[in-house]
């Protein structure tokens, strides 16, 4: 009985593998996971039917008068990522660590080879990715519905937007992952989630304008609270790539065209990678100190 | 092979492990033997660096808390329960873990048929049963052949055969200069896997005894089940301890261990104490460690 | 010619010149006619051609060979000049570099480059100072000013092509200016990287078939009467038409698009008088029209028909003091405002419809029962958001955001905050009037490819994402290697 040969060879010490393989694993694993999870079929859904609808919509006004108008089109496409691009990346990303800390395989992925921060990028790489076929599908369909129904417009904003929609989604994953690893229970990182999300979609924007006109703030200082909010930053930036000038945003918008020209693409891509950056290292630094359990 | 000296670990005031140190050499195998609340579990957490704690451990050399990656390349880790991806396939779970532990091209078929589990490669891991999921969690730990094994009540969520079952594996597993340290309140387990045996009680280690002895010890041993009323119950617990007993609570009574020559003492000191007991049992020593809650806290630790 | 002929000649123009204004005065009693003396530049040697002219007689036509001059033209008779092949007249980056004094001069097919840059000058590429010329389908580079005509009426501007210099705005001189020159044709030409495009104290006048774009004013009427303009293209300038102290226009059939700036206008009316603006496609500006004090006198009401409004950051602006226009059978296609009103003046004094004819209005969310084109109840333009941005400007910041539509939908639902309706349009139609012209790009074919591309590419990342996720990473039943890459191993 003692003598049942192992088919395994013997190996104690070799090294490890390194971050990059660990990242890539968990990746693929998180993406997989991902790809074939309910909300990631109904967020891609819903996107892309309220993306379809919007080209449909415009396409139907403009096909009749034979001018093009993508200007309206992306700005309707801008609104449906305002509002279901961070919703889909800060629920996915809440849902991340929480729920695998809640059925305990946290614990057990830590008790692996790996460290914790291969998990979380890991996580946060599958995840974005995942976020980024959702975001492709949506857009392709509509920029092929354009074509279709026979609106010209400006292939480089289509792709321009989706860049943009990504970034903005990986900046509320990363915040959405700080959450999860914030919070106790999955239910409640997910509500978290919701909560933050309208507050960046409504809340923040309804008490700017209220602010702004009860306090009367001068416009550079309008503009300047706005940015903090990401999606803001997101919409100026696609207005900004698609027309060049952000006089359509009245005053304000024009004073930050003026102001700041071309420098505008660097400064609205430095605010949303400081909201990529800084959420990330926080959950990672929260990740390192908690217990898994 | 393992060396934990002077290891602390405390939940908010809760002391869970307190100073504990205890060296493996390799080939050895121990048991950490304690009641739920012990710090069984907490210690094993520690040593796979899951948990902050006080003191060093070390597994093949390797600081767990500064090397931990390498520290737990060396170990083997089978959980109480597997927590996993539930719609995973259990081959594709067995690669995953391969991969993590820098094993290139690893077949998932020969490291599940040496837990039995051949022609279950497709299913989903919430297709398995309790014992299908422990054999898949050793298949997993036993990936790259680690020179620790590192087993958590492994049998605490299986029912009476998966139990046999499981543990008949375990045996024909261990051996072969494996390393091995586990959790278990089942005197059987403890003396079918271990050499030594270490009796933690409130997170302290009391002692370390081969496992030949603390079988015979184990045999000499019974344990006195009380009914008593929740008033008077802390108050009988006292009056037990002040005459040298070591009572704990279980469920609507206590749980006293006597040696069988005083198994009727109890009931004279909680008579003088005019403490009345609605009925009494003479349980297993299993059946007392599985069921008991620690004094201080009433409660299990998460 | 010697220094005392010139002054001589200067004080005979300026007395010339006042007289003039005398005259206009008693005859245009609404305008008021400021000084301006038209003034020959200094002497100049002849050059090559120079010599031709001055060798010429009248009604000569003198035909240029190929090759680059680099002298400055005085035609003081009435000749033709034509380029045979590439005739280029360069400037040399130094003051004017052709000045035409004798009526009926023709000039035709040159290049002329590189005016100087002196704007108290008015460095131009071809000064007109007589009657009945014709300038035809010569090229203007990196001109100060380009085609100056200054009382010369009845002239003929044809086929030019009109590039100006890349200076700061302020600093550029127009590319086309009119001083009374009545009666004369602007026709097919193209202007780009000008000021303006300006048409001062000159009636009769046509404009058709040009197009500008890159300027400040794409078209600028100042005190000019009975002026037609038609189908011309004024694209992203700063102003495509601006119609100022000007009566009796009619703007027929002009593509003004992505007018933007500041104050960047499609067409921008301030106090002109008696004018119809038909059939004319405005789109993508920030106001696709502008009217201040417009029409000026109550002898005509404004007139707007069929033209299309279409995706303007405003449809279009009224000032509070404009009262007195007529809209009807206009398309206005998801402008962001379809109609505002500056501060918090009222629309009661303009008609959105009229008789059975209102406009097209893609907000329109009636219906049409009885299918006679109009909808069953009428247009009320009522959003709380563009309320809110007419009284508070900055707050356009907002747009396009998911706020906006919340405060919009707060504004329908809750009848205590919806506000009163800026004007009605009580038989809006159900369908877009239908355009007098496309819209002109050759480009459309190859964008539709890019965009399909675009989005295949999209598609393509995306179900590649997909692919390999569902992909495994090892290829099954491979000999199982547990070996790693190691070296040391102790049991």
């Amino acid at each position: 009985m003692t003598s049942v040969p192992l088919p395994l060879t013997m190996i104690v010490s070799h090294d490890p593998p390194g971050a990059i393989r660990n990242i890539a694993t968990i990746a693929h694993r998180e993406l997989r996971d991902a790809v074939s999870s309910r909300w990631f079929i109904l967020y891609t859904l819903a996107f892309a039917v309220l993306g379809l609808a919007v080209s449909l919509v415009s396409a139907s006004v403009t096909g009749s008068t034979g001018i093009s108008g993508f200007g309206r089109t992306s700005a309707g496409l801008v609104n449906i990522v305002l509002l279901v691009v961070p919703l889909m990346a800060l629920t996915a990303g809440a849902a991340s660590i929480a729920s695998d800390r809640e059925r305990g395989m946290l614990s057990y992925v830590f008790a692996q080879p790996v460290s914790r921060l291969e998990v979380l990028l890991g996580k946060y790489v599958g995840l974005g990715a995942s976020l980024l076929a959702c975001l492709c599908l949506g857009l392709g369909a509509c920029a092929l519905i354009l074509v279709w129904k026979g609106v010209a417009t400006r292939p480089a904003s289509i792709v321009w937007l989706a860049g943009l929609s990504f970034a903005l989604a990986l900046g509320m994953l990363s915040l959405g992952m700080l959450i999860s690893t914030l919070a106790r229970k999955a239910s409640v990182a997910v509500g978290t989630a919701i909560f933050v999300w309208l507050t960046l979609v409504f809340v923040s924007d309804l008490a700017l304008m209220t602010g702004a006109v009860a306090l009367r703030l001068r416009i550079e200082e309008l503009l300047a609270f706005s940015l903090i909010n990401p999606l803001q930053v997101f919409k100026m930036w696609s207005l900004h790539a698609a027309d060049a000038s952000l006089d359509v945003l009245g005053p304000a918008g024009l004073y930050a065209s003026e102001e700041y020209g071309q420098r505008l693409h660097l400064i609205f891509g430095s605010l949303l990678l400081t909201w990529v950056v800084f959420p990330l290292a926080a959950a990672a630094a929260v990740l390192s100190r908690r217990s898994p359990l | 092979m393992i060396h934990i000296k002077n290891v602390g670990m405390r939940f908010g005031r809760t002391v869970a492990v307190d100073d504990v140190s205890l060296d493996l050499e390799s080939g050895d195998s121990l048991a950490l033997w304690g009641v739920n609340g012990a710090g069984k579990t907490t210690l094993i957490r520690c040593l796979l660096g899951l948990l902050r704690f006080q003191g060093r451990i070390e597994v093949a050399g390797h600081d767990v808390r500064r090397h931990g990656k390498r520290a737990r390349l060396q170990i083997g880790y089978v959980p109480q329960e597997i927590g996993f991806y539930d719609d995973l396939g259990v081959a594709e779970a067995v690669r995953f873990f391969a991969r993590l532990k820098g094993l290139n091209g690893a077949d998932a078929g020969e490291a599940l048929s040496t837990v039995g589990l051949t022609g279950h490669e497709r299913k989903r891991i919430r297709e398995l049963s309790g014992g299908m999921k422990q054999r898949l969690a050793l298949a997993i730990a036993l990936l790259g052949d680690p020179s620790v094994l590192v087993l958590d009540e492994v049998t605490a969520s299986l029912d009476a055969v998966g139990r046999g079952e499981f543990l008949a594996l375990l045996v024909r597993l261990s051996g072969m200069g494996r390393t091995m340290l586990f959790a278990s309140h089942r005197t059987e387990e403890v003396a079918s896997l271990a050499k030594r045996i270490a009796v933690l009680e409130q997170g302290r280690l009391v002692r370390v005894v081969p496992c030949a002895e603390f079988v015979a010890q184990m045999a000499h041993k019974a344990v006195l089940h009380l009914t008593i009323a929740s008033p008077v119950r802390r108050q009988a617990a006292e009056t037990l301890k002040t005459e040298g007993f070591r009572p704990q609570f279980n469920g609507a009574g206590l749980l006293v261990p006597v040696t069988p020559e005083h198994k009727a003492r109890p009931f004279r000191v909680l008579a003088d104490a005019r403490i009345a007991v609605d009925d009494f049992e003479l349980v297993s020593l299993e059946h007392a460690a599985a069921h008991t809650t620690p004094i201080p806290s009433e409660e299990a630790y998460p | 010619m010697k220094p005392r002929a010139v002054h001589l000649l200067i004080v005979a123009l300026l007395v010339l010149a006042l007289a003039d204004h005398g005259a206009a005065q008693t005859r245009s009693s609404e305008h008021s006619v400021p000084a301006f003396a038209p003034v020959p530049s200094d002497p100049i040697r002849l050059g090559v051609i120079g010599k031709m002219i001055a060798a010429a007689a009248e009604g000569d036509t003198i035909e240029v060979p190929a090759g680059v001059y680099r002298e400055h033209l005085r035609i003081d008779r009435p000749v033709t000049l034509v380029a045979q092949g590439n005739a280029v007249l360069d400037g040399g980056g130094s003051g004017d570099i052709v000045e035409i004094s004798a009526p009926r001069v023709a000039l035709r097919g040159f290049t002329i480059r590189n005016t100087g840059i002196d704007l108290d000058k008015e460095n131009a590429a071809v000064r007109v100072l007589a009657p009945r010329a014709t300038i035809e389908d010569n090229t203007l580079e990196d001109v100060l000013f380009g085609i100056d005509l200054r009382e010369a009426p009845d002239s003929v501007v044809r086929g030019n092509r009109i590039g100006g210099k890349n200076l700061d705005i302020a600093r550029r001189g127009d590319g086309l200016r009119l001083w009374r020159s009545d009666r004369t044709l602007i026709e097919g030409n193209t202007i780009h990287d000008g000021r303006d495009a300006i048409i001062w104290y000159s009636t009769g006048v046509t404009v058709r078939h040009n197009r500008a774009h890159e300027c400040r004013y794409g078209l600028h009427l100042m005190f000019s009467d009975d002026v037609t303009i038609s189908h011309n293209e004024f694209s992203r300038n700063s102003v495509g038409v601006y119609l100022m102290y000007s009566a009796r226009i009619e703007l027929t059939q002009n593509q003004l698009t992505g007018n933007r700036g500041p104050s960047g206008y499609g067409i921008g009316l301030k106090e002109a008088d008696q004018f119809a603006i038909r059939e004319n496609l405005i789109a993508g500006n920030r106001a696709g029209v502008y009217i201040d004090g417009s029409p000026f006198t109550d002898k005509k009401p404004g007139e707007f028909t069929r033209n299309t409004l279409a995706y303007n950051d405003i449809g279009v602006t009224f000032l509070p003091s404009a009262r007195g226009n007529e809209l009807t059978d206009n398309n206005f296609i998801d402008n962001i405002n379809q109609v505002s009103v500056a501060g918090r003046g009222a629309l009661d004094a303009n008609r959105f419809w009229k008789g059975e004819r209102g406009n097209f209005w893609s907000d329109y969310t009636g219906y049409d029962q009885n299918r006679d084109g109009v909808g069953d109840f009428m247009h009320e333009s009522q959003t709380l958001f563009d309320n809110i941005m007419d009284r508070q400007p900055a707050l356009r910041l907002f747009l396009f955001s998911p706020a906006q539509h919340a405060i919009e939908f707060v504004g329908r639902a809750i009848p205590a905050v919806r506000p009163e309706a800026k004007f009605t349009d009580e038989v809006p139609l159900m369908a877009p009037v239908p355009i007098a012209f496309t819209a002109a790009s050759g480009r459309e074919g190859a964008r539709t490819l890019l965009l399909a591309g675009s989005g295949g590419g999209l598609l393509a990342v995306g179900s590649a994402i997909l692919a390999l996720a569902r992909g495994t990473q090892r290829v099954r039943g491979r000999a199982i290697d547990m070996r790693v890459n190691s070296t040391g191993g102790s049991t």
